[in-house]
C-alpha cells in the first residue's frame, strides 16, 4: 500500500493563493508593479551614479597634496611668484613645497577648454604602459617639446603617436608639441581633457613667466597638523587662498549631492504617481476584493488567514518589483553608462570621458533600499485588508 | 497546474528577486576589486594633476575644477556678466548647437 501525496503546507497554499489573486487582477498588478519598478529604478540610478562619481573623486584625492596655495587678486585666482616660496621656508611638519604650472586653453575646434599641465622629472613616478598609466607610448623626455594627451582629446582631434599639435596659445612663440603617449582608460575620468607636457612648454603655452606658478602644492608629514600649517601659510602670505585636501572631499560631496538632489527633485512627478498608486491601495479595497475576502471568511478562513494572504500578495509584488527596479538601475548606470542621466549628475563636456563607472553599492545598501520600499508598501496593503476582514461576511458580500 | 506548483512558482519568483540582489552585490564587489587594482596607476597620474576633479563637467573653467575654482560665486565670468552655464550645468545644451556655431563661424 503506497502513501498518498503529502498535503500542501499552509504557507505554500497561501503563496499559491497570492499568485492566483495577483493573476486575477493582473492589470492592476502590472500597473502597480511596473510603477514601483520604474520609480525604484529612477531613484536608485541617481544614488548609484552620485556615489560612484564621489568615489572616483576620492580615489584621486588620496594622491593630492595636503595643502594647495593660490593667490587671489580682487577675489579672483591669479599666478603666484616663485619668490614667495622663500617666505614659506622652515614651517615645521612641511616636507615639500612644489610650485605647479597648469591652466586652461580654449581650443576653438573643440569649443571647449583643454587642461594644460606642466611636469618635470622632480615630480617623480615614471608614466608607462607597464605601470597602467598609459594606453600607448612613453613618458615625456625633458625639454623635447612632447606631450601626453588624454584619450578623449586624442580621439576628438584624431591624433596618433608622433603627431605634432600647435595649441592656440596667447604666446605666439609657444612650440608645437609632439604626442608621445595617451593616458590609459583606467584614468580617463581624470585625464580626458588633459595635455601633460614639460613645465617649460606649459609656461610658454599658458603665457606664464619664468618666476610664476599657478599654485603651490604643499606636502605635510603629519596630516593632523594640516590646519595649523594652512593658518601659518595664510599669516606668511596674506591674500592667498589655502585649500586643504579634506576640504576638497567636502566640496565633492556637496557638488554631487546637490546635483543628485536636483535630479531627484525633477523626478518628483514620477514619485508622486507612485504615491497615488500606493494611496489607491491604502484607501480601500475594490468591491471584487471585498467580496473575495467575505467568501473566504464565510468558508471558514480566520482574520489572521486573510491578513496572511494579503501580506503574501503585497510582499510578492513589492519584492519582485523592487528587485527588478534595482536591477534596471544597476544595468542602466553600470552596464549602459547611464544614458540620459550621466550628463545631469556628472556635468557635460565636449570631451566627455567614456571610462566605465565603478559601483559602490553593497549588500547592506541593497537590503536597505529593498526594505525602505517593501515595508511601507506591505503596511499600506495590510490596513484595508484588516478592515475588510473585520467586517461581517454577509454585509461585505451584499456590498 | 496544481496548488503546490503555483506556490512553488511564487517562491521561485521571490528566490529570483533575492538572487538578483546577490548578483548585483557580487558584480559590484568584483568591479570594486578590479578598480582597486588600478589604484597605483591612478596615484601615479593623480600626483601630476592639479586637482582630483573629474574631467566630467563643462568646458567652462570653473566647472572643470570646482574644487579649486570659485564654487558658488555669482557672475563667475565677470561683474554683471550673465552665466554662460546657468543652473550649474544641470542640463546640457543640444549638441547640434556646437555644429551650428561651427558653421556660423
Amino acid at each position: 500500500m503506497s502513501a498518498g501525496p503529502s498535503p500542501t503546507p499552509a504557507w505554500l497554499s497561501l503563496t499559491a493563493h497570492a499568485m492566483r489573486a495577483l493573476w486575477r487582477r493582473r492589470g492592476k498588478s502590472f500597473a502597480l508593479g511596473g510603477g514601483l519598478m520604474f520609480a525604484v529604478a529612477l531613484v536608485a540610478a541617481v544614488l548609484f551614479l552620485a556615489d560612484s562619481l564621489l568615489a572616483e573623486s576620492d580615489r584621486a584625492r588620496v594622491a593630492m597634496p595636503d595643502v594647495t596655495v593660490q593667490r587671489l587678486v580682487g577675489g579672483r585666482p591669479t599666478v603666484l611668484s616663485t619668490a614667495d616660496l622663500a617666505k614659506l621656508g622652515g614651517i615645521p611638519s612641511v616636507s615639500a613645497i612644489r610650485p605647479r604650472v597648469w591652466g586652461y586653453l580654449f581650443v576653438a575646434s573643440l569649443q571647449g577648454n583643454v587642461t594644460v599641465i606642466g611636469t618635470s622629472p622632480e615630480d617623480g613616478g615614471n608614466l608607462s604602459v607597464a605601470r597602467g598609466a598609459l594606453a600607448e607610448g612613453r613618458d615625456l623626455a625633458p625639454g623635447a617639446h612632447e606631450m601626453i594627451a588624454g584619450a578623449g582629446l586624442a580621439r576628438f582631434l584624431g591624433l596618433t603617436l608622433g603627431d605634432q599639435l600647435g595649441l592656440p596659445s596667447p604666446n605666439l612663440e609657444a612650440p608645437p608639441l609632439k604626442l608621445v603617449g595617451t593616458f590609459a582608460s583606467s584614468v580617463e575620468l581624470y585625464t580626458s581633457d588633459v595635455i601633460l607636457c614639460d613645465v617649460g612648454d606649459a609656461r610658454a603655452l599658458l603665457g606664464l613667466g619664468a618666476g610664476e606658478a599657478t599654485d603651490f602644492a604643499v606636502s605635510v608629514i603629519n596630516p593632523d597638523e594640516t590646519h595649523v600649517i594652512a593658518k601659518t601659510i595664510l599669516d606668511r602670505l596674506p591674500g592667498t587662498r589655502v585649500i586643504e585636501r579634506d576640504l576638497l572631499g567636502r566640496v565633492y560631496r556637496l557638488a554631487y549631492g546637490r546635483r543628485a538632489g536636483l535630479v531627484l527633485a525633477a523626478t518628483i512627478p514620477a514619485i508622486l504617481a507612485l504615491l497615488v498608486l500606493a494611496w489607491d491601495r491604502a484607501s480601500g479595497l475594490g468591491p471584487d476584493e471585498k467580496r473575495e475576502i467575505a467568501i473566504q471568511k464565510a468558508v471558514g478562513w480566520s482574520t489572521s488567514d486573510v491578513l496572511w494572504a494579503k501580506l503574501g500578495e503585497s510582499m510578492l509584488l513589492s519584492i519582485v518589483a523592487t528587485a527588478a527596479g534595482l536591477a534596471l538601475a544597476y544595468a542602466w548606470v553600470f552596464l549602459l553608462g547611464a544614458p540620459g542621466l550621466r550628463s545631469a549628475i556628472a556635468g557635460w563636456s565636449v570631451l566627455f570621458p567614456e571610462g566605465p563607472l565603478t559601483p559602490m553599492v553593497d549588500g547592506g545598501q541593497l537590503l536597505s533600499l529593498m526594505l525602505a520600499v517593501v515595508a511601507p508598501f506591505v503596511g499600506l496593503s495590510i490596513v484595508p485588508a484588516w478592515r475588510a476582514a473585520s467586517m461581517d461576511p454577509m454585509e461585505a458580500m451584499r456590498g | 497546474m496544481t496548488e503546490r506548483a503555483i506556490g512553488q512558482v511564487g517562491l521561485a519568483l521571490v528566490a529570483f528577486a533575492v538572487l538578483v540582489l546577490v548578483a548585483i552585490g557580487a558584480d559590484a564587489s568584483r568591479r570594486r576589486s578590479q578598480r582597486a587594482g588600478e589604484q597605483p596607476s591612478i596615484d601615479l597620474v593623480a600626483h601630476r594633476l592639479p586637482a582630483p576633479d573629474l574631467a566630467l563637467s563643462g568646458g567652462a573653467r570653473w566647472l572643470r575644477s570646482p574644487g579649486l575654482e570659485e564654487p558658488g560665486a555669482a557672475f563667475e565670468e565677470g561683474p554683471a556678466v550673465p552665466d554662460a552655464d546657468p543652473a550649474g550645468g544641470v542640463m546640457a545644451p543640444p549638441r547640434a548647437i556646437w555644429v551650428e556655431e561651427q558653421r556660423r563661424r
